[in-house]
C-alpha cells in the first residue's frame, strides 16, 4: 500500500483531499485524469489519512439497486420470519468515505440514487414492503478517465471540489512516482510523514470554527463565480467552504488572498462555462499596477469612499470587494489560459460559445431491476421473486389444504409474484446526426438537421431515444449535441451553427464511432448513424489533429473513409446517407459512401425535417 | 388555540411519529378482515421512520425564486390548482423549498389514527362499502388534527411501497394478509413530491399517472382488494437537461415554475450567509424565522378560509378564454388551471375579486407547459404568453 505522502505529483488532488478531510461537508472531490496516472492509489492513500474508525467503501461499478440502498435480506428473514434490513452500500459509507474509481462509467439510476442521497445526507428505502430512512452522509471520492465520457453534472455539482484534469508527464515527476512504486523509499520516513499530516489535518479541524471570512471577501467569491457563469449556488457554498478549510489548515483565523485562490481553482473554475469577461480591461495595463478604483466598471461597489489617497489604496484592496474580485480575476486568467481546454467538465466546446452546464441524460444503463411481469416476457428473477412469494407461504398451505391439495414441502408460487428482470436495454436508439456544415449549401442542411434533431425529440420519449449531432466543417469535426434526450438543450446547444469550409468527413466518421462506442459503454445499444452530406470528403484525418499536416492525396482521403467505414459497420453501426443537394454532377460518393457502412442512401434534394426523420425511422 | 401553540404542538406531533414502532401483538389482530383499513386500531404507520434527521430549512428563508414559492402556496390554498412542476438549474434550491413546505402548511381534520388520512366522509363511503360491514354512525368518529402530509417519493421506490403491499411480517409469522398502505395513502389529501421527477421509472409514471387521474388507489392480490383515496397535489422538480418528462404527465402538473440562476451578487451572497448560518446552529435560525413562518402560514389559513368567497366577473373568463385559444392550447384544462390558480392567488392577496391582474401574474405559470414545443421557436414560451396577454388586455382596454 503506498501512502499518501509517498505520492507524487499530483499536488491538486492533494491540496483537494486535504481540504476535505479537514472539512467533510466539502461532500467530496472528484479527481479526473489519464489511465496510469495513479489517481486511484491516491484516493485509496487517501483512507491513510483520516481517523482510524473513518469507513472507506468502495462502490463497484455494477452495484445493483438493493445493495446500493438498502434492502431485505432475505435469508435472514425467512430464517427468523421478522423482516431484517440489510444496510446499503451509501449507508455503510456513512460519516466515512464513499469511494468510486470510473465515476463516468456508472450507471445512470446509481448516480440518481447518489444524488439524492447527497442532498438528504440519507437514503429514503422504499422498497419491497421496506420504509425506512438510513443515514447516509459521506464524502464522495471519484476518479475517471475523461476519455471514457463525462461524469452527469448533476452529482459533480453536489461534489465540493474538482481537480483539473492535467495530464501527468512531467519525466521527474515519473522517476519519483517509479522509485516509489519500486519501494526505494525508507518506511520510517513515511510513516512520520503520515503522522505529521494526520496531526496537521486533526489541528486544522480544530481551528475551523475559529476562521472567518469577510463579507467583502465572499462577495467577490460570489462575483467571480457570477462571472464565469457556474451554474447555482452550491458552489458558492462550497468556495466559501473550501477557502476557510484552507485557511484552518495553515492554522491562520482569517481567509486570505491563496486560500482564495485555491479554492477557485477547485470548486469554481471546473464549474466555469465561460471565460470571464472583464470589460475595460486595457491591455497594456499589468493588472498588478493597482488599478484604481475610478475605473472600475462594476455598478454594485457599494463603498462610497472611491477616491481613497494612495496611501491608503492598499488598506482599501483588501476591504472592498471588487479589489479582492480584480486579484481572483488576475488568479483566474493565470488558471485559465493553459487549463480551460483541458478543463473536464467545462468541454472544449462549451467555453467557447458561452453554453451552461454539461448533463448527460437518463440513459439506459445495464442496471437489473426486478419488476412484476409474465414468466416469458422475461428473464425470472428468482431472488426477488422468493421474496414476494414467502410472505404468502403459510396462507396459501392453509388455502391449498382446505381444498384437499397437500402441499407440505413445495413452495407455492403464484402469477402474481413472478418478478422479471429489467435489464433497462429500453435504451431506444442513439442516433448520431453528422451534417455536412462545409460549403455553400451547408445552410440548408444544418436547418434541415436540426428540424430532424428537434422532431426526433420530440417523439423520442416512447422510445427512449436520443439524439447527437456532429457536425463538420473545416479541419475536423465537432460534436456540437452529445447524446441527449433534452428537447431544450438541443434547442440551446444548436442555435449558433457555423458553416463553410473544408469537409473532414473522415473525421466526422471517427468522431460518431468515438461517440458511438461511449454510448455503448452507458448501455445503449442501438446506434444509427445519419449522415447528410454529399459524401465528398477533402479534408484527411490527419489534418484534423496535426495543423501541419500536408494536403492528403485523393486516393488516401478515399482509402480512409472507405477504412472506417466498414470498420463502423462491422462494429455493428447502423447508418443512413442523405444526399439533400441538388445533385447536376453525381459523381456517386454518397451511395458510395452509403454502401461502405452498410446502410442505405437516401436521395432527398431539399429535404423536409420530416422526410430525414421518417428516412431514418424507416431503417 | 394560539398559533404558536398549534405549531409547537405540530412539531411536538411530529417528534412522536418518529420510529414509532407498533407492538407485535397489536399487529396480528390485524386479520384478513381488518386487512381493510380499520381506522380505530393503531395501524403501524409506514411514515414513522419518515423522520427527517435533520430540520428543513425555513420557506421564508428562502431567498428569491418567488415564482416556485408561489406556485407551492396557492397549490396548498387551493389543491384542485393541480400540482406543480419546478424546473430548472441545478443547485437552486428546487427540492430545498419544497421540503421546507412542511412547516408552512396548515392543519387538517382526519379520522383520528387513519393511515389514509380521510376524511369522515371519505372514511364513511369506504368504511360502509364494505361487505358486511354495519353502517358506521358518524358521531362515534374521532377525529384529529394533523398538518398537511408532504410524502417524498424517492427515484428507488418499489411499485409495492408506492401502492401499498402485504405486511410481509405478518405474513411470515402467521400467515395472515394484512394490508399494509403505501406511500400514495400517506400522501392523501396532501403533497407528493418527485425529486428529479423526469427521470422517474416508466413503471411508476403509469402508477402516478393512474392514480392522478382517478384519485384512487386500486391493489388487488390474492384475495386482498383495497380502494383507497389518494387524492394528492403533486409536486415535481428536476433539471431538463437531465432528460424529458413524459408528456402525459408533464400535462398533469396545474403549474409549471421555471428557475434559474440567481444573478444578483448581493442576493447570492445573502443565500450562502443564511446557509452558513443555518448549517452551524439549525435550531437558532429557526428560531430567528419562527415570526415570518407563523405570519405566512397565518396568511395561507386565511386565504383558505376567504377562498369560496372569491368570485370572478364573465369578462374575466371571457378574456382568459381568448387567450387561451390564441395560445392554440389544446382541450380545456388551460382556463380550468388559470381559473382556479388566479382564485387563488386572489385569496391570497386578501381580495375577493379575481381581475385580469391576478390572471396576468399566474398566466405563465398556468401555460408555460401546454404550448406546442417547437425546438425552432426562438420565442420564449414566456414571452410569448406575455404577448398574447398584452394583446387580450389590450383589447379589454379598447372596449
Amino acid at each position: 500500500m503506498i501512502a499518501f505522502t509517498d505520492i507524487v505529483g499530483m499536488d491538486l488532488a492533494k491540496q483537494a483531499l486535504m481540504l476535505l478531510a479537514v472539512d467533510p461537508e466539502l461532500c467530496g472531490v472528484v479527481i479526473p485524469s489519464a489511465v496510469g496516472s495513479g489517481k486511484s492509489t491516491l484516493a485509496r492513500a487517501f483512507a491513510g489519512i483520516l481517523p482510524e474508525e473513518t469507513p472507506f467503501v468502495e462502490l463497484p461499478l455494477n452495484v445493483t439497486e438493493d445493495r446500493l440502498i438498502g434492502g431485505v435480506d432475505l435469508e435472514a428473514t425467512l430464517a427468523t420470519g421478522v423482516r431484517v434490513v440489510q444496510h446499503g452500500v451509501l449507508t455503510k459509507a456513512h460519516e466515512g468515505v464513499l469511494y468510486v474509481d470510473s465515476l463516468s462509467l456508472l450507471d445512470s439510476s446509481a448516480v440518481s440514487h447518489i444524488m439524492d442521497a447527497m442532498s438528504r445526507g440519507e437514503v429514503l428505502v422504499e422498497r419491497e414492503g421496506l420504509s425506512e430512512v438510513h443515514p447516509a452522509k459521506f464524502m464522495l471520492v471519484g476518479t475517471y478517465d475523461p476519455t471514457d465520457g463525462e461524469v452527469r453534472m448533476g452529482l459533480v455539482d453536489r461534489i465540493g471540489m474538482i481537480v483539473p484534469f492535467t495530464a501527468q508527464n512531467d519525466f521527474r515527476a515519473r522517476k519519483k512516482i517509479i522509485d516509489t512504486v519500486l519501494g526505494k523509499r525508507n518506511s520510517e520516513d513515511t510513516e512520520d510523514e503520515l503522522r505529521m499530516l494526520a496531526g496537521l489535518i486533526m489541528a486544522a479541524k480544530e481551528q475551523l470554527p475559529h476562521v472567518s471570512i469577510t463579507k467583502e471577501q465572499m462577495q467577490a467569491l460570489v462575483q467571480t463565480a457570477l462571472s464565469l457563469g457556474v451554474e447555482g449556488n452550491r458552489a458558492d457554498i462550497f468556495c466559501i467552504r473550501a477557502a476557510i478549510a484552507s485557511a484552518a489548515l495553515a492554522q491562520r483565523s482569517d481567509v486570505e488572498e491563496e486560500d482564495m485562490k485555491l479554492a477557485i481553482k477547485l470548486v469554481l473554475i471546473p464549474r466555469a462555462t465561460r471565460m470571464p469577461e472583464r470589460e475595460a480591461e486595457a491591455e497594456e495595463m499589468p493588472p498588478q499596477e493597482e488599478p484604481p478604483a475610478e475605473e472600475e466598471p462594476e455598478a454594485e461597489d457599494e463603498n462610497a469612499e472611491a477616491d481613497t489617497p494612495d496611501a491608503e489604496a492598499e488598506e482599501e484592496q483588501k476591504d472592498t470587494p471588487d479589489m479582492i474580485e480584480e486579484l481572483m480575476m488576475d488568479a483566474v486568467e493565470m488558471e485559465l489560459p493553459d487549463n480551460i481546454l483541458n478543463i473536464s467538465l467545462a468541454s472544449k466546446k462549451k467555453s467557447k460559445s458561452g453554453s451552461r452546464g454539461e448533463a448527460l441524460n437518463n440513459r439506459r444503463g445495464r442496471f437489473v431491476r426486478a419488476q412484476p411481469g409474465e414468466m416469458r416476457s422475461g428473464k425470472v428473477a428468482l431472488i426477488p421473486t422468493l421474496i414476494s412469494a414467502a410472505p404468502w407461504q403459510e396462507s396459501r398451505r392453509q388455502e391449498s389444504l382446505k381444498k384437499g391439495i397437500k402441499k407440505r414441502n413445495a413452495l407455492i408460487i403464484s402469477k402474481d409474484d413472478v418478478k422479471i428482470k429489467r435489464f433497462r436495454d429500453k435504451s431506444g436508439t442513439l442516433f448520431i446526426f453528422m451534417v455536412d456544415a462545409s460549403g455553400s449549401m451547408a445552410l440548408n442542411r444544418m436547418r434541415q438537421a436540426k428540424g430532424a434533431v428537434a422532431s426526433l425529440l420530440q417523439n423520442a420519449y416512447v422510445h427512449r431515444d436520443q439524439v447527437a449531432l456532429i457536425s463538420f466543417r473545416g479541419k475536423q469535426a465537432q460534436v456540437l449535441l452529445p447524446p441527449s434526450q433534452s428537447v431544450d438543450r438541443a434547442k440551446r446547444e444548436l442555435d449558433v451553427l457555423p458553416t463553410g469550409g473544408g469537409t473532414p468527413l473522415a473525421s466526422a466518421l471517427f468522431l460518431g464511432w468515438e461517440t458511438a462506442k461511449q454510448a455503448r459503454t452507458k448501455g445503449v445499444s442501438q446506434i444509427m448513424f445519419v449522415l447528410i452530406t454529399d459524401g465528398r470528403g477533402n479534408i484527411g484525418l490527419q489534418a484534423a489533429y496535426d495543423p501541419n499536416a500536408e494536403k492528403a492525396p485523393k486516393e488516401q482521403l478515399e482509402q480512409e473513409i472507405e477504412a472506417l467505414s466498414r470498420s463502423i459497420q462491422s462494429d455493428g453501426v447502423a447508418a443512413i446517407v442523405i444526399d439533400t443537394q441538388m445533385n447536376y454532377l453525381s459523381r456517386g460518393e454518397a451511395p458510395k459512401l452509403a454502401q461502405n457502412l452498410g446502410g442505405r442512401y437516401f436521395y432527398l434534394p431539399n429535404a423536409k425535417a420530416e422526410q430525414i426523420v421518417d428516412a431514418a425511422l424507416s431503417f | 388555540m394560539s398559533q404558536t401553540e398549534s405549531v409547537a404542538k405540530k412539531s411536538a406531533a411530529k417528534k412522536t411519529v418518529a420510529k414509532k414502532t407498533v407492538p407485535a401483538k397489536e399487529k396480528a389482530e390485524k386479520t384478513v378482515k381488518a386487512a381493510a383499513p380499520e381506522a380505530a386500531k393503531p395501524v403501524k404507520a409506514p411514515s414513522s421512520s419518515k423522520k427527517k434527521s435533520g430540520q428543513a430549512f425555513p420557506f421564508t428563508a428562502i431567498v428569491g425564486q418567488e415564482e416556485m414559492k408561489l406556485s407551492l402556496i396557492l397549490n396548498i390554498i387551493d389543491p384542485r390548482v393541480g400540482g406543480v412542476l419546478v424546473m430548472g438549474h441545478r443547485g437552486t434550491g428546487k427540492s430545498t423549498t419544497v421540503r421546507a413546505l412542511a412547516e408552512v402548511l396548515p392543519l387538517i381534520d382526519r379520522v383520528a389514527g387513519d393511515t389514509y388520512n380521510r376524511t369522515v366522509d371519505q372514511f364513511l363511503e369506504m368504511e360502509n362499502d364494505r361487505k358486511g360491514a354495519g353502517k358506521i354512525d358518524p358521531a362515534t368518529i374521532k377525529l384529529e388534527k394533523i398538518p398537511v402530509p408532504v410524502v417524498d417519493l424517492p427515484l428507488g421506490a418499489t411499485e409495492d411501497r408506492v401502492c401499498g403491499t402485504i405486511d410481509i411480517e405478518q405474513a411470515l409469522t402467521s400467515g395472515v394478509k394484512a394490508f399494509e398502505p403505501g406511500l400514495l395513502a400517506q400522501a392523501n389529501r396532501g403533497f407528493l413530491y418527485i425529486d428529479e421527477v423526469n427521470l422517474l421509472d416508466d413503471h411508476l409514471v403509469d402508477v402516478l399517472l393512474d392514480v392522478a387521474a382517478s384519485g384512487k388507489n386500486v391493489v388487488e392480490r390474492e384475495g386482498i382488494s383495497i380502494r383507497h383515496p389518494a387524492r394528492f397535489v403533486l409536486v415535481g422538480s428536476g433539471n431538463p437537461e437531465e432528460g424529458e418528462l413524459r408528456p402525459q404527465l408533464l400535462d398533469r402538473f396545474g403549474l409549471h415554475a421555471r428557475i434559474v440562476t440567481i444573478l444578483d451578487v448581493a442576493k447570492r451572497v445573502e443565500i450562502v450567509k443564511r446557509r452558513r448560518e443555518f448549517d452551524e446552529d439549525p435550531d437558532a435560525f429557526m428560531k430567528k424565522y419562527h415570526r415570518d413562518q407563523l405570519k405566512l402560514q397565518k396568511k395561507i389559513e386565511q386565504a383558505k378560509a376567504i377562498l369560496s368567497e372569491v368570485t370572478m366577473d364573465d369578462k374575466v373568463l371571457t378574456d382568459i378564454a381568448k387567450l387561451c385559444m390564441n395560445l392554440g392550447i389544446d382541450g380545456h384544462r388551460g382556463e380550468l388551471t388559470i381559473t382556479r390558480t388566479a382564485y387563488a392567488h386572489a385569496a391570497f392577496l386578501g381580495e375577493k375579486v379575481v381581475t385580469m391582474k391576478h390572471v396576468k401574474d399566474i398566466a405563465g405559470l398556468c401555460l408555460r407547459h401546454r404550448l406546442r414545443k417547437d425546438p425552432l421557436e426562438t420565442l420564449d414560451a414566456g414571452e410569448k404568453i406575455e404577448r398574447e396577454l398584452a394583446k387580450v388586455l389590450g383589447e379589454a382596454e379598447a372596449v
